[in-house]
């Protein structure tokens, strides 16, 4: 990755120090709140607090300006009336640090008075060299540093875990977005690596944060919700994103299908693009994975971040209900997957190695009375034949014959082959646990065959992606 | 290239930003875009000449930076078969032409006469088209014509420039892309000349940015072997500026 240097970006994750300007006692405030997420002990780095009313805030020291503070400063976080911003520039500059997150609105967002201000503040940063994100955000959260500078109590907003398997990054545009994917992702059991709100984007935009997280080996995905780009920002987002996705999965929420550009146009092809249809090229063009919404983006982004790009679109759904496997195979060849049946030798092998009563074909039913051996005697055979790029294994746990041992098994053939697994496990409490030291283990695992099918597409989808000629294509879609 | 540039300078000076029929053509052509045989005349004589010269049935249009849309000014007329309708064709038009403006309040601009074009054979009818977004750039649309992207909008989008492969994609992203490969018996089209002049379309595009949108529609397709004509095409322009 040729992105150029993202040492400035780097400093908003690993800053060793910080100071929130606009520091607050009063309960409830956005200065206060952000204070409170520093002062926590996993945040390793210094913490001080700026603003020429107190003298200490939640007990950590408070200084009148930055320049009353002997130590260094790697970061200044804003959370000052809009109209005072400038003044703390001067003072951001006086010091020298190089990095600040305005979190204040007040800005472009609210019309030509803000945007002058907004201004102000841009030329007084390029001047001095100073990196901002926002203004009119909420800022970040690293969940491996600990910078957090969400104004969100935890107890309303959960904040998510890394995992030590594999994790994704965000980027939104909106920062309530950007709230409620931290809430979320926090239940979801997804390890999250970073979290973004950009807002404003008056200068740390999609594609600085692109070739960061490029680059960033705690993430695995890279994803982004976004409503739209500035003039020729979406040009620039599609250069950048060219030269990523071949190295890492890139996903996105675009909302905004908006019909603005129709009516300005005045040819045929002008009339029948709008905006959208162009975005939607341009992410297919450069290799970025556009989904609906939210639930299909943190189902793909899991399975991209676990698993291995698929070298072809050939998958067997192994199963132990039929029902599921229908259910499955239906949605896989929906999602434009090809389902081929085992070979001959193949059958034939199977038939000598399982149960006469086990369904041999694709799917693949090894019954309700199933234990890990059958799923392990299929897996060792299809793997051994090459007919397979990719499996999809139903593992339902309400029968008690098949043991804790199937997560094993499943984990063994995935890391030895180093073909891409999904597995679908429908149920209860039980079966949730068993879909966690699934996971933990470094296989994705989906409540329902459709989640599993659309999370096994994405693995093709960026296999495509990633090898282009090389993937072995079997079928043709009639569907883009 | 240098073609163009004079073209769209011109244009601009008159105070226009489209290109006359006659000047699209010749940039098409600078391009190597494969489009039927084309002259000007501005005299009904110098009509049936240059008629003639290029064989008959020929079509005949208005020229002039006054009218935009030629049909609507009473300005086209197709399927001319020997010298006298030639002759007929081209008093009709400048009189209809002449009484557009008096409806529209200005004076039609009569001197550069009419653009003759051979009549095309009808293939199977494909819009290429260029769009400039605000966000994202130039991009180029291709889809079939008629009910296809009348009413289905059956079309896609590559950003400018893209490869032989995207253009190959973006055909079979279509809805219509089986009669491309011919169905029911009909022979297959030429795909790869129509892929030609996708990428040509995309090199003009990228080498003359001030383009902000362009129709070829229609563009005829015909079967495998026998190439692809653009026969109508529509260029508008903006101020000069080196976008990408």
């Amino acid at each position: 990755m040729n992105c150029g240097s993202t040492e400035s970006i780097d400093v908003f994750f690993n800053a060793k120090s910080v100071a929130i300007y606009g520091a607050s006692a009063s309960q409830n405030s956005v200065g206060a709140s952000i204070v409170q997420n520093f002062i926590k002990p996993q945040y390793t780095g210094k913490v001080f607090a700026v603003n020429p009313k107190y003298k200490q805030v939640l007990g950590i020291p408070c200084f009148p300006t930055l320049q009353d503070i002997e130590d260094p400063i790697d970061l200044v976080i804003v959370a000052v009336p809009a109209r005072i911003t400038p003044r703390v520039f001067e003072d951001i500059a006086a010091k020298g640090v190089k990095a600040s997150i305005i979190i204040s609105g007040g800005f472009s967002e609210t019309g030509p008075i803000g945007t002058e201000l907004e201004n102000e503040v841009v030329d007084l940063a390029k001047k001095h060299g100073i990196r901002i994100i926002g203004p009119n955000c909420i800022g970040v959260v690293d969940t491996l540093s600990h910078i957090d500078t969400f104004f969100l109590p935890e107890y309303r907003c959960g904040r998510p875990k890394p995992s030590n398997v594999a994790n994704i990054s965000l980027v939104s545009q909106s920062g309530a977005f950007a709230a409620a994917i931290s809430d979320w992702t926090s239940e979801l059991g997804l390890g999250v690596s970073k979290l973004i709100s950009l807002g404003n984007k008056c200068d740390v935009d999609d594609d600085d944060l692109l070739c960061y997280l490029a680059d960033d080996d705690s993430t695995q995905v890279i994803c982004y919700y976004t409503e739209g780009y500035d003039q020729d920002k979406g040009r620039t987002f599609f250069e950048t994103a060219s030269r990523v996705t071949p190295h890492k999965p890139v996903l996105v929420v675009k909302s905004g299908r908006g019909q603005k550009a129709k009516a300005a146009a005045s040819s045929h092809t002008g009339s029948l693009a709008g905006s959208d249809k162009v975005a939607d090229a341009a992410y297919r063009q450069s290799g970025v994975i556009r989904v609906d919404n939210f639930e299909h983006m943190f189902d793909a982004a899991k399975a991209l971040a676990m698993q291995h790009a698929a070298l072809g679109d050939r998958v067997l759904m192994v199963t132990n209900g039929g029902g599921l496997g229908v259910m499955t195979t239906d949605a896989l060849e929906a999602a434009g997957l090809a389902i081929p049946s085992p070979s001959n030798e193949l059958t034939q092998i199977y038939k000598e190695r399982l149960p006469a009563y086990c369904a041999i074909g694709n799917p693949i039913d090894v019954v309700g009375d199933a234990d890990s051996t059958r799923y392990d005697i299929v897996f060792e055979e299809a793997i051994k034949s090459g007919e397979y790029d990719m499996f999809v294994v139903g593992m339902l746990l309400q029968t008690p014959s098949l043991s804790m041992e199937i997560t094993n098994v499943i984990a063994n053939h995935q890391r030895q082959s180093g073909l891409p697994f999904v597995v679908v496990s429908m149920g209860g409490g039980f079966t949730t646990k068993a879909g966690e030291i699934m996971e933990l283990m470094g296989v994705p695992t989906y409540a329902t065959g459709e989640k599993a099918a659309f999370a096994a597409k994405a693995l093709a989808q960026y296999g495509e992606i990633k090898y282009g000629d090389e993937f072995n294509k079997t079928i043709i879609s009639d569907k883009p | 290239m240098k073609e163009a540039k004079k073209i769209f300078k011109t244009a601009l000076e008159e105070g226009r930003t489209f290109v006359l029929e006659n000047e699209a053509k010749d940039i098409m052509k600078a391009y190597g875009i494969p489009i039927p045989a084309y002259d000007t005349a501005v005299t009904a004589d110098e009509a049936v000449q240059k008629s003639k010269a290029i064989g008959y049935p020929v079509v005949l249009k208005i020229l002039s930076k006054d009218v935009l849309h030629k049909s609507d000014a009473g300005g086209v007329k197709i399927n001319l078969r020997n010298d006298d309708e030639v002759r007929k064709a081209f008093t009709e038009i400048m009189t209809n032409a002449k009484n557009y403006g008096k409806e529209k309040g200005i004076e039609v601009d009569l001197s550069r006469g009419v653009f003759i074009s051979d009549f095309a054979d009808m293939g199977t009818e494909i819009i290429v088209g260029v769009t400039k977004d605000p966000q994202f750039g130039h991009a180029l649309m291709a889809g079939l014509g008629g009910i296809f992207v009348e009413v289905l909008k059956d079309v896609s989008f590559r950003l400018i420039p893209f490869t032989e492969n995207d253009a190959r994609e973006m055909l079979k992203e279509l809805k219509a892309y089986k009669i491309l490969e011919g169905i029911r018996g009909e022979p297959a089209r030429d795909i790869d000349s129509l892929i030609g002049v996708m990428l040509s379309v995309s090199k003009m595009i990228a080498e003359n940015p001030e383009i902000t949108e362009l129709d070829c529609n229609p563009t005829f397709v015909y079967e495998k072997g026998k190439g692809t004509l653009v026969v109508d095409a529509r260029i508008l322009i903006g101020e000069s500026k080196a976008s990408h």
